[in-house]
């Protein structure tokens, strides 16, 4: 296990008046890692990803990424990260193109090296015979490969996604997988939310589940099944049994 | 589960009355969930109309009265009583050609645009049932505004000529069809747009195209009263309007039927009226059903169609050559132009932001509806102020001389107060809603390593250098006309830059404050946002704004003073207060930058 924390969260608390959203949440994500973190829907995955990439100001409790912390450093913490949200909300009048060239601008990167990385990018994302078309004429997937593209224009530390694989087709969803193991091996920290359990248990290195705003178990797939004290099972089955969705599962099984 | 549920059936009115009935509860509930404040202000709003339509009413009544006065009938030199019975037809003509046409946009909006479509399309709701709900939830509001004018018109002109009960719920009743026959063939000539271009770029032409319609018309007026037509009605064009209007009101124009119908019952007439009443409630059903029975099979495969002209995969075009080509050439370019040039010493962040900008201001036709009305309202009334000569009626002679010389003075700075005027009014959109323009896209910059002072400088700059470029070309063109001398000029240029500098400022930390970014349809990004208070706030200081500039200068001159001396003061106080009001502002809002978007 590689040393350096890329992102840590520490008793990260998100309160909206009396609603808990996220309630005293601690973890650390190393250099080298993916880092799945699932929950059920409302269980406050989305809050705490905004809190991490700087979108939302915590109640209480403190987040650092690449050692940044992200309230009092947020520029050198922001430069060092790259963000996926769950819905790819891009500016729809901008080509492919002008977008990536955009948030080169806004990371300060060298124009030549930016047009340059724009081209490598579009190309990967099979993107380049759309690069002059406008975002509003891509498809959800397109947008959605657009969205990672411009997270990874800066070759970002830690890269945090919000459901990245939402609406791909299994070519895409594969080269994401592919390119995000691939940042790990090259030493980021990739920090995912999902809900595609299959995803979780095969790509993470560790997983994280958080329900009604507590982190109910953070470890390798072994550490979750010893904490579930079960044997050879499924990360379905650790997921229900933490989040209390057993018994919705047996509704659903006597329903088939 | 073995059983297998009977397929349930779907009538066309209770799936209407349930789509109906989802749209109050919807606004019930936004009503509900509003703040105190505003349930207050909605409340009033209703009774100020309620109270509005009951003033129409009785002014109808009261004018209605006074037309059929022998007094009236000796002035114009005829008898007005058919006019007065063209009345009905001619608003009755108004309301149809009125939705007929104010209905396309919002209905190519409802029908096509609207966020819920994808759900409804797939409920087993019959389509006919979302047709006419679309219909009717475009409609109403239009019906509404016509029917606040006119039902009040066309009940005055019942009391006042005593007519018959029937005439009443009649108007009503016949309104209403003719309102719906009319949604109906808008929607039809929706359908068929529709068909043939995407529905979002004809909705977005169409909004272009309607408001710049809209503000030429409006300010034609101004311009055509400006050349000298007097305003003041002669008896005789009185009465050539009258005449006008009565030939309109021809028997053989369907249009006509629901009018003459309506005042022919209401006078006793009753075969006539009962035939050209039920005439027009039949034709208006014919249209409306025949829209319905189209709509069964237009409207979904148009719907259907525009999903695969969104998606559609574009022609393979040739990839741009992946070199360092694209910078180089920007380099090259920027180089050449001093502006552009001066642009790299900006920021990175600062110059991505201006260069995005700018290019979706350009691109998005609904942005540049809203910034070309300004040029539209400064060229005409640079014309109207060229037509006058800029001289000062001559009045009776009486006005002391240095009143006289003070108000000369004033008048041949009027380049500044236009160019000033016309730069608030661009700045109101550009500054006040910079923040909010960027909607749900936001978290873009919020995500990015961008400081708050960087972010306030883009949008001030967004914001600042088209309305100074549009205010130096108006402070130039009317300068060269006025034949204003070059040191007047440049003190009007230190003063048209700084002021809208301040008023910038002012307006972009209204904006700042007050962002707005859970907007689907731009037309609502201002909706609850500081943004208008800041535009309201800077027009008021407007003339505080031209004071300090043209005060002293016009104090000088009252006094005889040299003219150096107002030059001096008029820059010490004009840029010492824009200045401020340029710098101060954002100041005091840039924390808030740091967290917006997190409500």
């Amino acid at each position: 296990m590689p040393e350096l924390a890329l992102i840590e969260a520490r008793n990260l608390v998100k309160r909206y008046g009396d609603k808990m959203a996220v309630d005293n949440v601690s973890l650390e994500v190393h250099g080298g890692e993916v880092f799945g973190f699932l929950g059920p829907n409302g269980a406050g995955k989305t809050t705490t990803i905004k809190m991490i990439v700087g979108l939302l100001q915590p109640t209480s409790g403190t987040v650092k990424v690449a050692g940044y912390d992200v309230q009092t450093q947020p520029l050198l913490a922001k430069a060092s990260s790259g963000y996926v949200p769950d819905t790819p909300n891009l500016y729809a009048k901008l080509t492919g193109r002008e977008l990536l060239r955009f948030v080169g601008d806004l990371y300060n990167l060298d124009r030549k090296q930016a047009a340059q990385r724009a081209d490598e990018l579009l190309r990967m994302f099979d993107l380049t015979a759309a690069a002059d078309d406008t975002v509003d004429s891509y498809s959800h997937g397109m947008q959605q490969k657009a969205s990672l593209a411009s997270a990874l224009m800066h070759d970002p530390k830690v890269l945090v996604l919000d459901e990245p694989t939402v609406g791909l087709d299994p070519k895409s969803a594969r080269l994401i997988k592919d390119i995000l193991r691939q940042m790990a091996e090259r030493g980021a920290a990739v920090f995912l939310s999902t809900h595609i359990l299959e995803i979780a248990e095969r790509m993470c290195d560790r997983i994280g589940i958080i329900n009604k705003g507590k982190l109910v178990a953070v470890g390798t797939m072994n550490e979750l099944r010893s904490l579930a004290k079960v044997g050879e099972v499924s990360l379905e089955d650790i997921f229900l049994g933490l989040t209390g969705g057993a018994e919705e599962a047996e509704i659903a099984e006597i329903l088939k | 589960m073995s059983t297998i549920a009977p397929s349930p059936s779907y009538p066309f009115l209770p799936a209407v009355w349930k789509l109906i009935r989802l749209r109050l509860q919807i606004s019930l509930n936004g009503f509900k969930h509003t703040r105190t404040i505003r349930k207050i202000l909605t409340i009033v709003a209703v009774i100020g109309l309620l109270a509005f339509a009951g003033m129409i009413l009785f002014l109808s009544w009261l004018l209605l009265n006074f037309l059929r006065s022998p007094q009236l009938t000796q002035y114009v030199g005829m008898d007005v009583t058919p006019f007065l019975q063209a009345m009905p037809v001619l608003i009755f003509t108004a309301l149809f050609l009125g939705i007929l046409l104010s209905s396309f946009g919002v209905l190519l909006q409802a029908l096509y645009l609207s966020g819920d479509m994808d759900f409804l399309l797939s409920s087993p709701v019959p389509i006919r049932a979302v047709f006419v709900t679309k219909l009717l939830q475009a409609v109403l509001p239009n019906f509404g505004l016509i029917a606040l004018f006119g039902l009040p018109v066309l009940y005055g002109l019942g009391l006042a000529g005593h007519y018959n009960i029937l005439y009443y719920p009649l108007v009503l009743l016949t309104m209403i069809a003719l309102a719906l026959a009319a949604a109906g063939l808008s929607a039809l000539l929706v359908m068929l747009v529709a068909r043939v271009f995407p529905a979002r770029r004809a909705a977005e032409i169409l909004g272009f195209i309607g408001a710049i319609l809209a503000f030429t018309c409006s300010q034609a007026g101004n311009l055509y009263n400006s050349f000298g037509h007097s305003t003041n009605v002669s008896g005789a064009q009185v009465s050539n309007m009258f005449t006008l209007l009565m030939r309109f009101n021809t028997p053989w124009l369907p249009l006509n039927w629901a009018g003459q119908g309506l005042v022919a019952m209401g006078e006793g007439r009753w075969l006539t009226g009962i035939l050209m009443v039920l005439l027009t409630l039949g034709l208006s059903a014919v249209a409306f059903m025949f829209s319905l029975a189209t709509a069964e099979r237009w409207y979904y495969s148009g719907w259907a169609g525009m999903q695969v002209v969104a998606r559609k995969k574009k022609p393979l075009r040739t990839v741009r050559p992946t070199t360092t080509g694209e910078a180089s050439r920007l380099g090259q370019i920027s180089r050449g132009i001093p502006l552009l040039g001066m642009a790299r010493l900006l920021p990175a962040p600062v110059r991505g932001i201006l260069w995005k900008d700018f290019l979706l201001l350009r691109r998005d036709l609904r942005n540049l509806s809203q910034l070309i009305s300004p040029l539209i309202f400064g060229v005409v009334y640079s014309v109207m102020l060229f037509h006058t000569g800029g001289q000062l009626p001559a009045g009776q002679g009486q006005a002391p001389d240095w009143l006289m010389n003070s108000f000369r003075t004033l008048l041949s700075y009027g380049n500044i107060g236009m160019s000033l005027f016309v730069g608030w009014w661009l700045l109101g959109r550009l500054s006040g809603m910079a923040f909010s323009s960027e909607g749900k896209n936001y978290w873009m910059l919020k995500a990015a390593p961008v400081r708050a002072g960087h972010l306030l400088m883009a949008k001030f700059l967004v914001a600042y250098l088209p309305t100074l470029a549009l205010g130096l070309l108006f402070l130039i063109g009317i300068s060269i006309l006025q034949k204003i001398p070059i040191a007047g000029f440049l003190y009007s240029l230190i003063a048209v830059a700084m002021s809208l500098a301040g008023m910038n400022g002012i307006l972009l930390a209204f904006g700042t404050a007050g962002a707005n970014f859970k907007w689907e349809d731009p037309r609502k990004m201002s909706a609850g946002s500081l943004g208008c208070l800041g535009q309201f706030l800077t027009m008021l200081s407007l003339p505080l704004v031209f004071g300090l500039f043209i005060g002293p200068l016009w104090l000088v001159s009252a006094f005889n003073w040299p003219q150096v001396y107002g030059y001096l003061a008029g820059v010490i106080l004009g840029v010492g207060v824009t200045g401020t009001c340029t710098f101060l502002p954002p100041w005091l809002v840039r924390g808030k930058v740091e967290h917006l978007d997190e409500a």
